[in-house]
């Protein structure tokens, strides 16, 4: 057989060079089936570990589960945080080709939900990629149910029965509860539930104090799923643990009752027990519904609560700091009897007092009391009774203002009263000290006399008055302020006597003169009958009192625009037989604390008085 | 001329002839199909496993009309039938049947058809006629120029359904017949090399999808979620196979819908992530048997034409399941071949029958001569 390139075809002997062409073929063939089933090998034996793990991962999808969080209770055992399910609709980055497409896919499924494509995507991309991300908070059943009949369609998307937070009470307890959010990204490092974009996490309020109590614990399950992300059955399951229980001392009835009574007002009311110190009310007005923050809530309302003049997210019995005013007179009157200053001793008041003043052109500089005509002869309890300016400006002057400062130190202001709250101011104390440190500057005389009248640089908060006077009238036991029950030692004494009994009484006397005898500051406010309320009203100044302003006449309250006017504050405690209550209220620039706040804090004991004396508790055991 | 009982004799004798072997490895490989296809419909016979059988019951007549016929008259016939499926080609633009932007089905009579599936075989009949009939010591180039032209005009036309896959298994066919026929090796080598220099040109006219999916061949991780998915499932469900298995009916990747195209171009992926290992080396020694054995049919013919036409489905059949495990593992781009006898996929299974039986026929036919007359 000769090859030859004259010809086309390479042949002499056909049948042959059939036979050979065919053995080139098959042994080709042959070749290339040895080449599949090498590749077979590699691939299912060689590689098989991994592609094992590849195939686990395609259809075993972790899933965290979110835990019901803790409930709240009053003091009686009525539930104020409790949890609602609701339906959610939530997307996972990881478990998607095309985010906008399946979130396009999921509006045209839902075309009445808002759904904000943008904004999730934004979401969606600052995340890890693994995290689920809500679309929709809170579905009806309805659209829950059609969700999950086109689910197939939406790539990544899921639905799961959630949670959500629900206050029963409304607006009444929004500042001291406080509210949940998503978790911020700030958050995240801290908080476990994190691992979940939908859990909340308290963001003020007691939500936000005991959130490590009440957020409990994840659980978390394996799922099967097939490749359209449909669970086709659970592998495996731990199940997530509720949070704790907590129970406050807080009863949501007298809460509520003093909110009502703020209505209208800005301002806050502060009630402890002085012999406990449990807090049993601690609201403030004007407020707003925590249940609002369930959803998620709109720009323009969050910007109308952030503008409002009232200040309605303010806690103002915690956060907003005042000057105290007239009402720091007592723990002045127990400064100088400790200093040595017998209360019988009188000093005169003309309606003002002058100190000697280089920088003033005539060489002093005037201290007005409130009467422009003044008091007369004072004593203590009548300065007390009458809150005379000038009587305290002498007696401060004489003590100084270090001594002052420590008293008040020592009755707990200046300092938070529940140290977890977040959002809780410690007020100002201020004495020789804290001005060269704060401001630099050495202490000026007329400062202590400023100091002895609660004004300058003197801050206070609602909270720590209560709890200032109910230390004052309960002979001097420190109290332990309380909020949570059942917990800190309940109704354990704290036996430390932090000031003399003998001095406390004569304060005591001087406050319930100053309530219950004609002249009196708040004599107008006091309760007729068996159990009598006893306090100090205090007007703090806002403004400077200019020397023109003063020659033409002081200008009447009601002609200043609001936030010019005086705030109204008022301490008080009752049955003055047998104290149990302290009550502290607070009205922004409501005028004088006589005529406003004083009022209210009567309101107040006159519910305490008349809905027996113990106020009812049901103890919640944790479960 | 024969009398009515000349003719059942024949019938009868031809029957006797058939090949045991062959038609018993093609219904082992039926009865993997049909084990596969239950295992994928999740136990109901009653969907694909049902028209699985019934195709594969209608792929048999097929097969056995095939073989009644006399082969000197299926070589009479050769180019009638070749050109009639040359017709139903050119027709499917005008006739055609659109599904997932390709123009690839006919309907005859209710039942969808993929005439490019039975013009790999007529191709072959084709070729095997002209080649049987020319003059093997013509040096004149002209000679080559029917056979490229038939073999060009209808790999043409299945390009522009677009059916890249088919086109390139027809158009292997063809090359394989003008190997098989002594054409000097020199034409190969021009081939190729011309057919190199022409890719760049070829990759023009390549629809945007195919070129994606050349490119996701050579690279699958490029976007796994994408045009890689497929590859990537396919080896994820192979490999997570292992050895011995997942167990029938406990596939993973398959019953959770993770592979594409299951029961279909994919269908070896899902055998071999149930049955292992073990499972695709038996069903690869099958196929290979089958080859073997048709190859040694081939070969005992005596007239060309028959050789010819065997050896020619034989290639065929080999490229069929070569594409499809070769593109199912990875080494080749995912074109769109099922795997023959087992794929749930009607013009396919009646297209293998009948190559089959035409390899058959001749095997049946192996001394008649045929003599160069009808050129």
């Amino acid at each position: 057989m000769k090859k030859s390139g004259k010809f086309i075809f390479q042949k002499y002997d056909t049948e042959n060079l059939i036979n050979r062409r065919a053995a080139l073929v098959t042994i080709a063939k042959a070749g290339v089936f040895s080449v599949l089933a090498g590749r077979l090998a590699y691939l299912q034996i060689a590689e098989n570990g991994n592609y094992k793990k590849l195939s686990d991962k395609n259809r075993i999808t972790h899933r965290f589960l979110e835990p019901e969080r803790g409930i709240i209770f009053d003091l009686q055992g009525r539930p104020i945080a409790v949890n609602k399910q609701k339906y959610e609709i939530i997307i996972i980055k990881e478990e998607t080709r095309d985010v906008e497409k399946s979130l396009v896919s999921l509006r045209s499924i839902m075309p009445n939900a808002k759904i904000d494509i943008e904004k999730i995507l934004k979401e969606v991309n600052s995340r890890k990629k693994f995290i689920p991300i809500g679309i929709i908070d809170d579905l009806t059943w309805e659209d829950f149910s059609k969700i999950n009949v086109n689910i197939h369609k939406l790539e990544g998307i899921y639905t799961q029965i959630g949670f959500k937070r629900y206050y029963t009470q409304g607006e009444s307890h929004s500042h001291l509860i406080g509210y949940v959010s998503p978790i911020s990204k700030s958050e995240e490092e801290s908080n476990p539930l994190s691992k979940l974009s939908t859990a909340k996490a308290g963001k003020i309020g007691v939500e936000k104090a005991k959130d490590a109590i009440l957020r409990g614990k994840l659980g978390n399950k394996n799922i099967e799923v097939n490749a359209s992300g449909r669970e086709i059955r659970e592998l495996d399951r731990v199940n997530s643990v509720q949070g704790n229980y907590i129970q406050l001392t807080i009863d949501s009835e007298l809460q509520k009752f003093c909110y009502e009574r703020l209505k209208g007002l800005s301002g806050s009311v502060s009630v402890i027990n002085v012999k406990n110190g449990e807090f049993y009310a601690l609201a403030s007005s004007p407020s707003y519904d925590p249940n609002i923050f369930s959803k998620s809530i709109s720009n323009e309302t969050w910007e109308n609560l952030l503008s409002n003049k009232y200040k309605p997210l303010i806690n103002k019995s915690i956060s907003n700091q005042y000057p105290p005013g007239s009402t720091i007179k007592p723990f002045v009157a127990l400064a100088a009897l400790e200093s040595g200053i017998s209360h019988k001793e009188t000093f005169f008041c003309d309606g003002k007092h002058l100190i000697e003043d280089t920088s003033l052109d005539s060489g002093y500089k005037t201290f007005h009391c409130w009467k422009k005509e003044g008091h007369g002869n004072v004593d203590m309890t009548k300065a007390i009774k009458v809150s005379c300016d000038v009587y305290f400006y002498q007696i401060a002057r004489r003590v100084g203002i270090n001594k002052i400062a420590e008293v008040c130190k020592r009755y707990g202001l200046g300092e938070k009263v529940f140290k977890s709250f977040y959002e809780e101011k410690s007020g100002v104390v201020p004495n020789k000290q804290w001005k060269l440190e704060n401001l630099g500057s050495r202490w000026m005389v007329g400062e202590t006399l400023s100091a002895g009248i609660g004004q300058g640089y003197f801050l206070t908060t609602a909270a720590q008055l209560s709890l200032a006077l109910a230390q004052l009238i309960n002979n001097g036991v420190r109290l332990n302020p309380k909020l949570i029950y059942g917990t800190e030692n309940p109704n354990v004494y704290d036996e430390r006597i932090i000031a003399d009994p003998k001095y406390l009484k004569i304060i005591k006397n001087a406050l319930d003169e100053a309530t219950n005898a004609p002249e009196g500051t708040s004599y107008r406010s006091r309760i007729i009958g068996k159990y009598k309320m006893a306090g100090k009203t205090g007007t703090s100044q806002v403004r400077a009192i200019s020397i023109k302003e003063r020659e033409e006449g002081l200008i009447k309250n009601k002609d200043l625009p609001w936030e010019k006017r005086d705030h109204g504050l008022f301490i008080g405690y009752g049955p003055i037989t047998d104290p149990k209550y302290a009550v502290s209220v607070i009205v922004e620039h409501g005028g004088s604390g006589s005529g406003s706040a004083a009022p209210i804090a009567s309101d107040i004991f006159k519910y305490l008085f008349k809905n027996k004396l113990n106020l009812k508790r049901n103890e919640i055991f944790n479960v | 001329m024969y009398n009515q009982n000349n003719i059942y004799s024949s019938v009868f004798a031809k029957l006797q002839n058939i090949n045991c072997p062959l038609l018993g490895l093609i219904f082992t490989l039926f009865f993997v199909g049909l084990a596969a296809l239950y295992s994928i419909s999740n136990g109901d016979f009653n969907s694909w496993p049902l028209k699985h059988t019934q195709r594969f019951i209608l792929g048999l007549i097929i097969f056995f009309i095939v073989i009644i016929f006399d082969l000197r008259l299926i070589f009479g016939y050769a180019y009638v039938i070749f050109f009639l499926s040359i017709i139903s080609l050119v027709i499917i633009p005008f006739f055609g049947i659109e599904s997932n932007g390709a123009t690839r089905w006919i309907n005859i009579a209710g039942i969808s058809l993929q005439p490019s599936e039975f013009v790999k075989y007529t191709l072959i009949l084709a070729l095997a006629k002209y080649f049987h009939s020319i003059n093997n010591d013509s040096s004149f180039i002209k000679t080559l120029i029917i056979p490229l032209i038939i073999t060009i005009v209808p790999v043409l036309l299945v390009i522009i359904q677009p059916d890249l896959g088919t086109a390139l298994i027809i158009l292997l066919g063809g090359i394989s017949l003008f190997w098989i026929s002594g054409l000097n090796y020199k034409y190969f080598i021009v081939g190729v090399f011309s057919i190199l220099c022409s890719l760049p040109v070829l990759w023009q006219y390549l629809k945007d999808y195919q070129k994606d999916r050349v490119f996701t061949f050579f690279n699958p991780e490029r976007d796994p979620l994408g045009n890689g998915y497929h590859i990537m499932q396919s080896k994820i469900a192979l490999g997570s196979g292992g050895l011995f298995g997942k167990g029938y009916m406990e596939g993973t990747q398959s019953h959770l819908n993770f592979l594409p195209e299951m029961q279909t171009d994919f269908i070896f992926t899902m055998l071999g992530e149930e049955f292992g290992f073990i499972g695709t080396l038996f069903l690869l020694l099958i196929y290979a048997a089958l080859i073997m054995i048709s190859i040694r049919l081939a070969l005992k013919s005596r007239s060309l034409f028959s050789k010819y036409l065997s050896l020619g489905v034989c290639n065929v059949f080999f490229i069929y399941v070569f594409v499809n495990i070769g593109m199912v593992t990875g080494l080749l781009p995912v074109v769109g071949v099922p795997l023959p006898f087992i794929s749930y996929g009607g013009s396919s299974m009646l297209a293998v029958m009948f190559g089959f039986g035409l390899l058959m026929n001749c095997y049946i036919n192996r001394n008649i001569i045929i003599e160069k007359t009808n050129y």
